[in-house]
C-alpha cells in the first residue's frame, strides 16, 4: 500500500498499519437517525479502551462499521490499517465479541468454533485450546440451548480468540457473567494487554470497566464526547460514573 | 473455497435440521405414492401418464425440501446470527455464498436420488400389488430417479438464492413452498391464460428433468437446461446482495 509513495506518506502509512484501531470522521445513518456522527479515535497498542456510551449511542455501530459488518455512509473505520474485509487473514488479526447471542441453539459448542476454524484454516487442537482457556471443555459436546448466558459469552469469546488474534472488539462481554466471571474475565484482558495486544471493550457497567481499562473513549448520540486515560479523566477525584453522567447529560 | 466447503458441511451436519427435512421428505414420498397407488381408479392409473405423475411425486418432493435445505442454510444463519461470526471469519461474502450453493446442491443430488427412488420403487409396489400392467421401462424409471437427483441439485441452489434475497426465515421458507405448491400451479394451468410460458417456470423445468407430462412440458434436456439458468440467476442474486448489502 506504500509503493510508489515518498518517505512521508510511507511513515505515515506505517504508523497506521501499526494503529490497531483508527476511526476517521466515521459516519453512519440509517434514514434521518444518524447513528454515528463524525467519529474519530484511535487505539494504541497494548491498551484496554473502554468504549462507553448510553444506550443508543452508536458503540454497538461503531464496532459493526469496524468490522465490516455494515459499510460507513462517510469516512473510514481500519483496523491495522485497512477496512476489516482487506484483511489478508482478519481471523487471525482480529477477534470480536458482539451483543447479539449468535449461536444456532441446535449445535454444540464445539462444532460452532469447529465450523468457524475450517473456514478459517484454524487448526482442529485450537478448538479445544480455546474450550480450555475459557473453561467449556466439558460442555462443549452440548447444544448450546442448554448454555446459560454466561457460558454462551465464553463461548463468543473462545470464538473471538480461535485465530490467537492481536486486537479484541468486545461489546458488553461482561453481560450475564457471575462475579467470578467477571473476576475472570478482567485477569484474561489484563494478561492478553500486556502480551501488547490490544481491547477495545464496550459496556454499561461503569464500575466494572473503570477497573479494567486503561483508556476511555465515550460517545453520546454518534458523537465523541471524551477521549484520554482513565486516570487523566478521573484526575480531580471525580469517578468514572460522574464524569460520564456528566458528560452524557443524563445526570439530572 | 476448499476450507469454506467443509465448514459448510460441518453446519449442515451438526444440527438435526437436514436430517429432519431428510426424513420429513421420505415420509411424505411414501404418503404421496401411495396414497394415489392405491387411492385412484384402476382404470385411470393404467395410464402412462398418471404413472409417470404418481411416480413423479419423488422429484416433485426432491425439489420442494432441496429448495428449504438451502434457503434455510442462509436464513438460518440469518435468524440465529451466526451469520456475523461466518463473515467475520470469511470476509468474502461472495464465497461463502457459493460454498452454501454448492453444499445444498450436493445434498440436494443426495434428496433428489432417495425421493425419486422411493417414489418410483413405491409406486411399482402399489401397481404391482393392485394388478395393473406397468407401463414404464427402465429408461423412464432412470430419469424419474436421475432426473429428479438433477432437479433438487439445481432447486437447492436456486434456495439458497431466494434465502439470500429474502433473508427472513418465515417468507423465504413460506414464498418457497407457496410458489412450487400452489401459485406455479395456477400460473401453469388453464385458467392462467400463459399457455405455453406456463412450461418455462421453473417447477415445470424441474418436473420435465424427469420426464413427466411429455406432451405438455419441455424435453428433459431442454428443461435441465432452462433449470439450470434459473439456478444460476439466484445464486448470483443471492452472491450480489449479500456482498452489497448491510450484513443484519
Amino acid at each position: 500500500m506504500t509503493e510508489g509513495v515518498d518517505g512521508g506518506g510511507r511513515m505515515v502509512a506505517e504508523l497506521e498499519d501499526r494503529a490497531p484501531v483508527v476511526v476517521r470522521s466515521l459516519t453512519r445513518r440509517f434514514g434521518d437517525l444518524v447513528a454515528v456522527d463524525d467519529l474519530s479515535f484511535s487505539l494504541e497498542r497494548g491498551t484496554i479502551t473502554g468504549f462507553l456510551g448510553p444506550n443508543g449511542a452508536g458503540k454497538t455501530t461503531t464496532l459493526r462499521l469496524l468490522l465490516g459488518l455494515a459499510e460507513p455512509t462517510s469516512g473510514e473505520a481500519l483496523v491495522f490499517g485497512r477496512r476489516y474485509r482487506d484483511l489478508e487473514e482478519p481471523a487471525r488479526r482480529v477477534g470480536a465479541v458482539l451483543e447479539s447471542n449468535d449461536f444456532h441453539p441446535g449445535r454444540s459448542g464445539r462444532d460452532h468454533l469447529r465450523a468457524l476454524a475450517l473456514a478459517a484454516e484454524i487448526p482442529a487442537g485450537r478448538v479445544e485450546e480455546v474450550l480450555e482457556l475459557v473453561e467449556l471443555r466439558a460442555d462443549a459436546p452440548r447444544r448450546v440451548r442448554t448454555y446459560s448466558l454466561g457460558m454462551r459469552q465464553r463461548l463468543a469469546l473462545a470464538a473471538a480468540l480461535l485465530g490467537d488474534p492481536e486486537l479484541l472488539l468486545l461489546d458488553e462481554p461482561a453481560n450475564g457473567l457471575d462475579p467470578a466471571g467477571v473476576h475472570w474475565l478482567r485477569r484474561f484482558l489484563h494478561r492478553f494487554a500486556e502480551q501488547d495486544r490490544t481491547v477495545l471493550v464496550s459496556s454499561h457497567m461503569l464500575a466494572e470497566a473503570a477497573q479494567t481499562v486503561d483508556e476511555v473513549v465515550i460517545i453520546d448520540r454518534g458523537r465523541l464526547v471524551a477521549i484520554g486515560s482513565l486516570n487523566e479523566l478521573t484526575r480531580d477525584g471525580r469517578t468514572l460514573e460522574d464524569v460520564f453522567l456528566g458528560l452524557t447529560g443524563a445526570a439530572s | 473455497m476448499r476450507a469454506l466447503l467443509r465448514s459448510e458441511l460441518l453446519k449442515q451436519r451438526s444440527t438435526r435440521t437436514t436430517l429432519g427435512l431428510f426424513a420429513a421428505m421420505v415420509g411424505l414420498v411414501l404418503l404421496a405414492v401411495l396414497l394415489h397407488g392405491f387411492g385412484l381408479r384402476a382404470e385411470s392409473l393404467r395410464d402412462r401418464h398418471v404413472q409417470l405423475m404418481v411416480l413423479g411425486r419423488g422429484e416433485f418432493l426432491g425439489v420442494l425440501f432441496a429448495a428449504l435445505l438451502g434457503a434455510l442454510s442462509l436464513t438460518a444463519e440469518i435468524r440465529h446470527g451466526t451469520i456475523r461470526p461466518t463473515l467475520l471469519f470469511s470476509p468474502q461474502r461472495s464465497r461463502v455464498v457459493a460454498a452454501k450453493v454448492a453444499v445444498s446442491m450436493v445434498i440436494g443430488t443426495g434428496f433428489g436420488l432417495v425421493a425419486g427412488a422411493a417414489a418410483v420403487a413405491a409406486g411399482t409396489a402399489a401397481l404391482r400389488a393392485r394388478g395393473i400392467d406397468v407401463q414404464l421401462d427402465r429408461r423412464d424409471d432412470a430419469l424419474l430417479i436421475f432426473g429428479a437427483a438433477a432437479a433438487a441439485a439445481l432447486w437447492g441452489a436456486i434456495g439458497v438464492g431466494i434465502g439470500a434475497v429474502i433473508r427472513n426465515h418465515v417468507p423465504a421458507l413460506i414464498g418457497i413452498c407457496a410458489w412450487l405448491l400452489f401459485v406455479e400451479g395456477l400460473l401453469a394451468g388453464d385458467v392462467s391464460g400463459l399457455g405455453d410460458i406456463g412450461r418455462l417456470l421453473p417447477g415445470s423445468a424441474a418436473a420435465a428433468i424427469s420426464g413427466q407430462d411429455p406432451g405438455t412440458l419441455l424435453a428433459p434436456a431442454t428443461g435441465l437446461t432452462l433449470l439450470a439458468a434459473y439456478a444460476g440467476v439466484a445464486a448470483w442474486a443471492g452472491a450480489l446482495l449479500t456482498s452489497r448489502r448491510d450484513v443484519p
